[in-house]
This record gives C-alpha cells, structure tokens and sequence, in this order.
C-alpha cells in the first residue's frame, strides 16, 4: 500500500463519522523504485490531505523533514516534489493494519493489500 | 450442422492458475471467447469446458482438468454448445511433420534493394467498436491517416519501412498484417467451381513481392529485439516489446526452432538460408450471405494455388508465413499476418474467467482522455487488466484497483508484480503506479469526491453474477461511485453487457450522472456498451433523487424474466 492510497482511504464502520485518517501500524515496509514525474507530483499535492501524508510518513520513518504546512511556490521546488514523490509512491507498507481513530477497528494489510471488507454487523 | 475439426497444438501446455490449458488450433473460425465447448469424440467426448482465448489458438481447461496427457496426438472435434448454435465447418487434417525439401527462395519475382523505402498498407484487427480509437492511437503514434473497414473491427494505415516498428507499439490492436491486395468491389462468380478457380488462378497474379520484403522485415526486427538486451533471452521466442507473456513462451516458435533458420545470434536481415524451407498456411475470413462458398473451402483452394507458385511446405501449426484472406461480402483482403498471436493478453499472465483483452482496456482508458495526476479506480477490478494496462501506457496517472473476491485480489496482485518483474528484468524502474485493495464496491472506504476516473468492467450476468442480481448492484454501486467521484469533472467508463438495466439504473440518476456517450463492442460474443458519463456537479446527497425519494423503494421489481 502507497501512502498516496492511504491518503484517499477512511473507515466506513456503521455510526462513524471521524473515520479520516486512518493510523497505519506497518510491520514491514518497502520501497520501490518508481520513475520520477515532476508535473505528476505537482498537480497531485493540492489533491491531498497534506496533514495525513505528513502524519503517515512520519509514522513510518520516511518523513524527510517535509513541512507540516504546505510551502508557496513548491511546482518549483524539485528537490522537495522529489521527496514528495518517494513518499507517495516508493515507500510501500508491506504488512501491519490500518486502524479506524473512531472505533478502533484494524484492517489488515498483506502482501501490501489492505482488507477493508467489514462483517456483517459492521456495515 | 457441421463441426469445426481442431488440431490439438503439439506445443507444451500453457498454465493458467494450476492446472494446463489445452490448446487446439482451428484454421479459420470466428473467435469467441468464453464460449462453451464440448468434446465430441475421443477420449473425453461429452465433457464441457469453456473457451479462455483465442487467436489462432483456442485454449481452455481441458475437460479433464487434472491432466493434460491426451493432448499430444490426438485431433479433437470440437463444437460450440450455446444456444445459438454456428454451422462451422470442417476442415482438413494438416497434422503431418514436413519432409525437408529444398524450395526456391521467397524472391518469386525481383525484390527491391533493403535500402529502398517502401509504403505498404498494413492492415490492424481491433476490438469492435474501438476502430476510431485505435486511428486515433495510429496518428498519434505513426502520424498516418488510418480507414476504418466496412468489414467491423479492422482499420487500415500506410507506413514506410523504415517506420515498420511503431506499429509494435501500437495497443489497441490485437493483430497486424500487411496487405497483398485489397478488392473493394470483388464480383464473385455464381457458382462455388467457378469461384474457386479463379481464386486459385488469383494466387499467381498477386503483387506479393513488397509485402513479403515487409513480413521478412518484421522477422528481423522481432529477431534483434530478442536480443537487443545483450542475450537475456533464455526463452525460446525473441522477446518482443509488445508480444512477450508468460504464456507466449510455449506459442509455435514459427522463427527459431522450426529447424530451418540456422541459429539464433544476431545476423544480417537476408540470409540464403532462411528461405530455403518455407512453410505457410492459409486462413479465411468469410463473412456475408450471398457467397457460394465456405472459408474453409477457399483457404484450401487459395492455399493450393500458393503452394503451387511458390513451392512453399503448407503446415498448419509450425509456419513461417500466415496468409490471410479476409472476405465481407464484396470486399476482400489478401495479407501476411505479421503478429503471431493475438496481442490482446499481453499484460496478463494469470487469467480468471471473465480477462478483459488488454487492447479493449487500453480502448477504454482512451476514452476518457487522461491526464495528468489523475487518480483512477477500478472498484471491480478481477484480474486488473484495466488498471495494469493503464499504469503502464498511460503512466502519468495514478491507479487504485479493487475487489471484494480473495481470488481476484490474488490474481491481480499476481498480475501487477510478474509485470514489474519483467520491467526489472528489461532495466526498467519497476515500480509501477498501481495499488490494490480488498474492498465492497457498494461501500467504498474511500474519501467523497477524491477520485476523478472511475473505469471498470461490470458483471454481465452471464459469465458473473446474475441478471437479478445486477437490479440491485447497479444503483447502489452507481451511487457508490458517484460519491466517490469528483463533482464536476469527474468521469466514469464502465462496461457492461445488460443494457438495459444500467440504462434504468442510470436514467434515475440524472442528478448524479449524465450519459456522454456509448461505444458498442463486442466482448467473447456478447454485445455490450461501453458508457462514458459525466459526474455532474451535484453534490452528493443534496440531488433530486435523494431528497425526494429513497433509492431503495424506487427499485422495487418484480422478477425480471431470466433470458438465457
């Protein structure tokens, strides 16, 4: 699982409503290596949740002093959509769990795959 | 009624999950994937199976789905047990070995010089309904104006020599030929002798000189790109940018192993002895009612009268040379095939039942003109074929494939890490933009309005899920995806074969979504609509349909009469 992907994922267990973001306990982390785009990488950050992506790849090590706020200017900024760009799409958590911050429910990630699927009384 | 006589390929068994696939090869047919077979004589007669590709191969789990020993020798006749049943015809059993002999060389008539350019007319299968797309795909790669055929599903575009391999990179074709001759206007004579014969006598009056300089050409070009990465190739075939799958590995290696050419190191394009033990066969296309004969009858005919002029070895499974003559109604087309098996399955090394072709996934994701860091997802993804396909040719977006069955999610995982594998392999980065989850398309665990493509296959009912079924999947998946999609801009292309229930189902949905377009295609036999449609600009939960009235009641139905 990219973290570009956890960003886009939440908790859909019945009665949530805070179910953004969801923490990741990863148990084994990857990182790929994947053709660097500028224009890709700058026309997605306003699509983020900038806080989360931060958050996530702080919480697996891969923070790289990235901002916790979004700097002006940063389509100029190769050396920072670089950093961007190995946090979206190279760093890869290969196992661990995604936790609802509501209800706390984990689901589990294998072989990279998180299982998002509920049970019956979850839906 | 008549039958369609296979031959049981002699290559090794192609696998698919754990069990081989069997391979029969008929000489000309109309292909239809996921078509039911039965086998009618033989060992296995009255077992079924259904059809899993095609092309000049016809492959399916072997009745006896734990072995595959009866291939080897055995012819099997096959029929096609639906409930429209086909006349097919039979044909004539080529399964001999050839004896050497010695022919002349395939220069019939003076060839001109290699460093001559010539403009030839090479002709493309592709999905039908994607003939404007795959044109398209052609001027923006090749630069030519491409026809589309009366005849559906072909498209026809002149190129140079020098520019011969752009036409590998093309990927909304499933197969390339070059084109001899084209009749538009071919005045068939009455009677089936008559018209026989003057096929026959037609064979030596053709202008097959430039066409062949282009197929031996093309052999080249595959040649030294099996070899262009410094003799990686352990397989048996070249590897072809376009062509190589795992399952292509065991395909009839028509270049290196059928004994005449010499070697397999790189070496110059013209070579004495490639030409001296040719082998050939013919296949027909026939499509229209007013003719007095059958394909089969005019493949043999023609393919005689080839044999003949050239004093080629006809042989139905190890050939050098395909021949193709391609007849609907009054226009007909003699080629030379240039693509060996049907490109459709290139990305896919593990199939399920119900595999797009990659080339209707690369027409789809065309549809939607992509850009740029758009995030695209395939709630129902099954093997991923459409999000593969796209995380490879149109990588500047990015994919989230997803399912809710463990087998697919496996599959497409599968799919997704032998094709970085191969990119590995070929120096490429491997790392692809594509990411998989196990989810309920009806409850997405994705954020509202974060995705600007949703592009994906529906069940049809036919092959997966079922007509009752699709009542009520298609509303609360098409309200899924309209949450989950950008208002305003977003998009969806999606897929489907039962028609008339997502036409309904998204007729109450104008709030949401607004119909932009329909491709018709065909897809293993079944007519289906490709729908591109427009997430309007409406807010999710504040349109009409949700304030006046609750989805759930509006879909209360009665049976729908099951068809077929």
């Amino acid at each position: 699982m990219k973290l570009l992907t956890h960003n886009m994922l939440t908790s859909h267990v019945k009665g949530v409503t805070k179910g953004y973001p969801l923490l990741i306990k990863a148990t084994e982390v990857k990182v790929n290596q994947l053709d660097f785009n500028p224009q890709f990488v700058s026309r997605m950050i306003p699509k983020l949740e900038w806080g989360a992506l931060v958050q996530a790849a702080g919480d697996l090590g891969y923070r790289q002093d990235l901002p916790g706020e979004l700097v002006v200017d940063y389509e100029q900024n190769e050396e920072f959509l670089k950093k961007v760009h190995r946090v979206l799409l190279e760093v890869e958590v290969m196992e661990g769990s995604l936790k609802c911050p509501e209800s706390g429910r984990e689901f589990p990630i294998t072989k990279g795959i998180p299982n998002m699927l509920l049970n019956e009384d979850e839906a | 009624m008549t039958w369609l006589h296979g031959l049981w390929a002699e290559d090794p068994p192609v696998m698919a999950e754990d069990f081989p696939l069997s391979s029969v090869r008929f000489p000309s047919m109309e292909p239809e994937e996921g078509c039911a077979l039965r086998c009618v004589c033989g060992p296995d007669s009255g077992q079924e199976t259904r059809c899993w590709s095609i092309g000049p191969l016809l492959r399916f789990p072997p009745p006896n789905t734990k072995g595959n020993s009866r291939a080897q020798n055995c012819s099997g006749n096959m029929m096609r047990s639906s409930s429209s049943l086909q006349t097919i015809i039979m044909s004539s059993d080529g399964d001999k070995q050839p004896a050497e002999e010695t022919s002349e060389s395939v220069n019939a008539s003076s060839a001109p010089s290699p460093e001559t350019e010539l403009t030839v007319t090479i002709g493309a299968t592709v999905p039908t309904g994607f003939e404007h797309t795959a044109a398209e795909e052609v001027k923006e790669k090749i630069g030519v104006d491409a026809r589309v055929s009366r005849d559906r599903g072909r498209i026809y575009f002149p190129v140079s020599t020098d520019k011969l391999f752009q036409v590998h990179r093309l990927r909304s074709v499933d197969n390339l030929f070059v084109v001899v001759k084209e009749y538009d206007q071919y005045h068939f004579k009455e009677s089936k002798e008559e018209t026989l014969m003057e096929l026959q006598e037609l064979a030596s009056k053709l202008p097959w000189t430039n066409a062949l300089e282009v197929w031996r050409l093309n052999r080249t070009l595959k040649k030294k790109k099996g070899h262009r990465k410094g003799g990686h190739s352990t397989r048996a075939k070249p590897d072809s940018e376009v062509c190589d799958t795992a399952e292509q590995q065991q395909q009839e290696p028509a270049q290196e192993q059928s004994g005449d050419a010499p070697d397999t190191e790189s070496q110059p394009p013209e070579t004495a002895a490639e030409e001296k033990l040719v082998k050939f066969r013919v296949t027909c296309n026939r499509a229209g009612d007013k003719h007095s004969f059958s394909s089969n009858e005019a493949a043999r005919d023609f393919g005689g009268a080839v044999q003949e002029f050239f004093q080629w070895k006809a042989d139905m499974t190890k050939f050098d040379v395909e021949v193709l003559l391609n007849i609907h109604n009054e226009e007909m087309v003699v080629g030379i095939a240039l693509t060996e098996e049907s490109l459709h399955r290139r990305n896919i090394s593990h199939f399920g039942p119900t595999t797009l072709r990659s080339t209707l996934c690369y027409g789809m994701l065309r549809l939607c003109k992509l850009q740029a860091s758009d995030i695209i997802l395939d709630p129902m993804c099954g093997t991923g074929a459409i999000p593969l396909e796209g995380a490879i040719e149109f990588n500047s977006s990015f994919y989230v494939a997803g399912d809710n069955n463990d087998m697919a999610v496996s599959r497409t995982l599968n799919n997704i890490c032998h094709m970085q594998k191969r990119r590995a392999e070929k120096g490429s980065s491997p790392g692809l933009p594509v990411d998989t989850v196990q989810w309920d398309l009806c409850r997405l665990p994705v954020r509202t309005g974060s995705v600007d493509v949703i592009i994906t296959d529906m069940p049809f009912g036919k092959r997966m899920g079922s007509r009752k079924k699709n009542w009520d999947l298609y509303p609360s998946c098409l309200r899924e995806m309209a949450r989950v999609c950008r208002p305003g801009s977003g998009k969806a292309v999606l897929l489907t074969q039962d028609k008339k229930c997502f036409s309904k189902a998204i007729s109450r949905m104008g709030g949401l979504w607004k119909k932009l377009h329909t491709v018709w295609v065909n897809v293993g036999g079944l007519h289906a609509g490709v729908y591109l449609l427009k997430r309007t600009a409406g807010v999710f939960g504040q349109t009409p349909e949700d304030v006046h009235e609750s989805p759930a009641r509006v879909y209360k139905q009665t049976d729908e009469k099951e068809d077929d």
